[in-house]
């Protein structure tokens, strides 16, 4: 299920891109999912641990994908516990975030009332609230009454 | 700072071009456009020079500003264009806001917070538009007629209620004219309150009326609410004041010629946002006159036919009468 909680929170990484650089683990990068996500909001293709084909970019690494997808794949694999901040997100990627927490207890924390409208699917618990959204109009509604950000 | 700046960085794969003309700038939009590059390729040109083989073109120097002692630097920067990644929280803090007010610097700002200590305009928040190589900046909200609306702009319409931003001069003068047209009309006492208040409304087509020159920070909310309430459209000149200078009712050709590019005439160290210069320029015009403006309590001049007429002339998509 996915849960989301808007403001300043415990535990949360307010710049993810930053923690990803120095904690990523190789592996993930190579899961099908992380290579789907690159593939998706990149444009980009993964061919090893330490290298991604970039069409603009020609070869980079993997320190030099786009800041969403790195908050993408820490939501997906990281273990520590702590709460991404999924402001460091465009749009592009708020259909992965949904995905993701269908497939796992997955909070994230945000900054501002992201757009949720390319997603056919909504729903979600807005932990300032306690209140369960089940489409991404009741999400709007919601979120515009919640003050923290 | 005042003026408008042309900025080129590339190196030999990377091309971003961009202008900046306000003192403060902001570039959100979805991942993988080429934002955080953008701050990369100049952090390298600012630490090395030619030597790192980016080339920055503009007519002011460009860095980045960014880190726990950027209130330790900023006060030794001046008439600069500085760009700041979206890792610095601090850019929602009221330390920064006030820095920023009194800084003669142009701020770039990449971040998708709505930042409400910025009195950021609805014209200067950008994404990147990506072309192969080339990336330039895209307006974010698309206007015609400065009416701002997911929906296409499909000629007048007479809207059945007007949300206005503020409860003063603006809103008489709004008030009046819907009175006279049998509009409902409303103060929503702030921009702040503007999506609660166009959440509440129950007739539509509905126009919200507020200062394009500040509304930045509500825009992402207040867009959102818009895609979901088509009827519902914003109308966001720079400022009531602007509409007042350009309806033209106040003599002389150098206000017109100030409208046509007020960049090179607001200096950034004195006017927070644009709307305040405009409010300033139309005291000024008016001191000593039967126009005589005060932001306060709307002069009942404005009110008389032809000067109304005039002023809400300048709404080139709005229909008041049915």
């Amino acid at each position: 299920m996915l849960k989301i909680i808007f403001g300043e929170v415990e535990n949360s990484v307010y710049h993810p891109p930053t923690y990803f650089d120095n904690q990523y683990e190789d592996e993930w990068i190579t899961d099908p999912l992380s290579v789907a996500m690159i593939k998706d909001i990149d444009k980009s293709d993964v061919v090893g641990t330490h290298l991604i084909q970039s069409p603009v970019l020609g070869p980079i690494s993997t320190k030099e994908i786009s800041g969403g997808v790195k908050t993408l794949i820490l939501m997906a694999f990281d273990k520590s516990g702590r709460i991404f901040n999924a402001s460091s997100c465009g749009d592009n990627c708020a259909k992965w975030i949904v995905e993701l927490g269908k497939k796992k207890d997955l909070t994230i924390n945000l900054h501002h009332v992201m757009d949720f409208s390319s997603v056919p699917e909504f729903e979600a618990v807005m932990l300032n609230t306690n209140v369960v959204v089940h489409s991404y109009g009741e999400y709007l509604e919601e979120a515009i009454t919640i003050k923290e950000r | 700072m005042k003026g408008k700046y042309h900025i080129v960085v590339q190196n030999n794969r990377l091309r971003y071009e961009l202008d900046i003309r306000r003192n403060i700038t902001i570039i959100r939009g979805d991942s993988a456009t080429g934002k955080t590059k953008l701050i990369n390729l100049l952090e390298q040109a600012a630490d090395f020079g030619e030597g790192s083989g980016v080339e920055v073109i503009c007519e002011r120097p460009c860095r980045t500003l960014g880190g726990r002692d950027w209130n330790l630097v900023l006060p030794n920067i001046h008439e600069q264009i500085l760009f700041l990644d979206e890792e610095n929280s601090f850019v929602k803090s009221q330390e920064f806001a006030s820095a920023v007010k009194a800084s003669d610097n142009y701020f770039v700002i990449i971040t998708r917070e709505d930042l409400p200590n910025l009195p950021y305009s609805v014209d200067e928040i950008y994404g990147i538009h990506i072309s192969g190589r080339y990336h330039d900046l895209k307006r974010t909200y698309n206007e015609l007629y400065h009416i701002y609306s997911p929906k296409a702009f499909s000629g007048k319409e007479r809207p059945e209620a007007v949300v206005v931003e503020d409860s003063n001069s603006g809103y008489e003068f709004f008030h009046a004219v819907c009175e006279e047209n049998g509009i409902d009309c409303m103060s929503a006492g702030g921009k702040s309150n503007l999506k609660t208040v166009m959440r509440q409304l129950d007739k539509e087509p509905a126009l919200v009326i507020a200062d394009g020159a500040a509304i930045g920070s509500e825009m992402n909310e207040l867009y959102q609410i818009m895609c979901q309430r088509p009827a519902v459209k914003c109308y966001l000149p720079e400022s009531f004041e602007w509409m007042i200078l350009k309806s033209g009712v106040i003599d002389g050709k150098s206000v017109q010629d100030i409208l046509n590019h007020p960049e090179d005439f607001v200096e950034s160290r004195n006017y927070f946002s644009w709307e305040r210069f405009f409010t300033v320029l139309l005291m000024e015009y008016t001191r000593d006159s039967y126009f005589k403006y005060s932001k306060n309590r709307l002069n009942g001049t404005y009110l008389h036919e032809k000067i109304k007429s005039a002023i809400l002339d300048v709404m080139e998509g709005v229909s008041w009468r049915e």
